[in-house]
């Protein structure tokens, strides 16, 4: 008896509402809004896709996570349709995407190279910030990285410790550290140490900063000169050198230092600019996406930066009080 | 010419499907690599490394399972009690577990925060990123195939012949030794064949397990992701023909074991 007195008006309502609909639809940022970014700001952005189309509902945001440069690619050499690209090197943008494709180049956040470990780890009482490369050189000491030649985040690692040697002015340190390391540590992406660590097989590896804080795990923070995550320490980064596998095997390349900074655009011909706006709006307020960014270990920048007064001119009105000029 | 049955067509057209399902890709990845990359491939250290060690470490496995499976495949063929199907099911286990998984699971009680893992360490047995750790992934995964194998084998023998053996004043472990063992011996190599064949396959749970040192499909998925598709064919190739060949040398051994027993 009660179903039938509801459904009139709930036959009411419905009409009401797709009457409605269309004429105040076009005050909101509607239908579907694609964003390339890197593979490390999944969760992040995940969580910023959830508040979104909580207050939007008639925006879909479809996220492809994927390799910076391969994001990049997709857009300059495949030409696929795209409103937002973040990369995890802001060099990216400036290289493959500036003037073509994007006109501008907010730096949002950054992330940094941190040594993980759990209170099983052995010596995990005595290690801090400033013994770390002692303990790794301990007998005994299990720990690892990921594979330099598959992940970047392996790479890196072996840069910090590079960078050690030169900051701690211990020469030979990269190699005493290299050399306490079992082959048999390195695993194909720096993710897969982490069950490594949990299960007690390994006592410390090397992650990026949000890695660890989204899963939790006890970590040691490295001064700016080591841990990659300071952009204004480039220089003295590049000087981290670290060979790579090639094209093919048996032939090398070589892998310069640089810091891990994060770079958002807005793509010149995005099929749905206005809802970009919209996103990068939620996106660069310290309120909203900066927040759920530093919640998950990737510290923005609050301001977010550009790095002359004439890229900011180039920046789309609603955007321009979020960001300052800063080199 | 006489005239077949359309059920007859049927069964050819079909054999015919699964053949081509199976051998097409196949033969369109051994074809694909030139010659010279395939001569090039087997120079590669790294490349005969790995394959060395997945038949090594496979081999191990069957030669685990063959020690500690036969015992229990025999139990299981002749015995019936409470919860035998529970054991059975226990055993076909690393069959239905996804394969990552498997390689958590060893890991996890490897580890030292596990009191297996304390006492493996203690000993001096390390499974994380070593050649004990891949045999004993690929023991896990292989044992099913073996002990289901062998099973039947046993239960295909007439208890009669060893209630005649036993009668005649044998004891149960002659008997075994002289009646069952050589009456089994063809499903047991078969048992070998299908545990080995399962475990070279294996590279879900390795990877988890040991990355380094790599056994072959590990070099191939690395190759795979830092090179691209032209240079892991060729160490499939190679992986491939390599099987096939110990497959049939066994195959053909055991036929004729077979047609003279």
């Amino acid at each position: 008896m009660l179903r039938r007195h509801m459904v009139g008006p709930l036959v009411a309502f419905f009409i009401i509402v797709t009457a409605v609909l269309p004429f105040s639809a076009g005050a909101e940022p509607k239908g579907k809004l694609i964003m390339f970014h890197a593979g490390s700001l999944s969760v992040p952005f995940e969580a910023m896709e959830k508040a979104l189309e909580a207050k939007y509902p008639n925006l879909d945001l479809l996220r492809e996570p994927s390799g910076s440069q391969k994001a990049a690619r997709k857009i300059a050499e495949l030409n696929k349709p795209c409103d937002i690209m973040a990369s995890a090197d802001y060099n990216v943008i400036d290289k493959l995407l500036i003037p073509d494709f994007a006109d501008w180049n907010v730096r949002f956040a950054t992330n940094q190279l941190v040594l993980c470990y759990t209170d099983k780890s052995r010596y995990s009482n005595d290690i801090n910030a400033d013994n770390w490369y002692q303990v790794l050189q301990r007998k005994g000491v299990s720990w690892g990285h990921s594979d330099p030649n598959l992940d970047p985040c392996g790479y890196r690692s072996l840069m910090a410790l590079q960078l050690a040697e030169k900051y701690y002015k211990q020469p030979g340190l990269y190699d005493k550290l290299i050399a306490n390391r079992l082959k048999e540590n390195i695993r194909p992406k720096s993710v897969e140490l982490i069950s490594l660590l949990q299960t007690g097989n390994m006592d410390y590896a090397w992650e990026y900063l949000s890695v660890a804080v989204q899963h939790g795990l006890k970590y040691i923070a490295l001064p700016d000169q080591i841990n990659l995550g300071d952009y204004q320490h480039d220089d003295l980064y590049a000087q981290a050198v670290v060979k790579v596998t090639g094209k093919e095997p048996g032939t090398f390349m070589d892998m310069k230092g640089k810091s891990c900074t994060y770079g958002v655009t807005l793509i010149k011909n995005a099929p749905n600019r206005e809802a970009a706006i919209a996103f990068l709006s939620y996106m660069l307020d310290p309120k909203g996406g900066l927040k759920v960014l530093k919640e998950m270990g990737q510290p923005p920048f609050i301001p977010c930066r550009v790095p002359t007064e004439e890229m900011k001119a180039r920046l789309p009105g609603e955007l321009k009080g979020l960001v300052e000029v800063r080199n | 010419m006489e005239k077949r049955e359309p059920f007859f067509w049927l069964t050819i057209s079909s054999s015919v499907v699964i053949l081509a399902f199976i051998v097409l890709p196949l033969l369109d990845m051994v074809t694909t690599p030139s010659v010279s990359m395939l001569r090039e491939t087997l120079k590669d250290r790294d490349v005969m490394r790995s394959i060395w060690l997945s038949i090594y470490a496979s081999g191990a496995a069957a030669l685990i399972s063959f020690v500690f499976g036969t015992p229990l495949a025999y139990l299981l063929a002749r015995t019936h009690f409470r919860g035998k199907r529970l054991i059975e099911s226990v055993i076909d286990l690393p069959i239905v577990i996804p394969h990552p998984v498997v390689g958590i699971a060893i890991l996890s009680v490897a580890g030292k925060n596990h009191w297996i893992g304390q006492i493996l360490g203690d000993l001096g047995i390390r499974i994380m990123g070593s050649a004990t750790g891949i045999i004993t992934v690929l023991t896990f995964v292989g044992l099913p195939f073996y002990i289901n194998t062998v099973k039947n084998g046993f239960e295909a023998i007439s208890p009669r012949l060893e209630n005649v053996s036993r009668s005649l004043g044998a004891s149960l472990s002659s008997t075994f030794f002289r009646i069952t063992f050589p009456l089994a011996w063809r499903s047991i190599i078969i048992g070998l064949i299908m545990c080995t064949a399962r475990a070279i396959s294996e590279f879900g749970a390795v990877v988890i397990v040991a990355y380094h040192p790599m056994i072959a499909p590990v070099l191939i998925y690395e190759r795979f992701e830092a090179y691209g598709l032209k240079y892991s064919q060729p160490v499939a190739v190679w992986l491939v023909l390599v099987c096939l060949f110990l497959f049939l040398v066994l195959r053909v051994l055991t036929l004729r074991k077979a047609k003279e027993s």
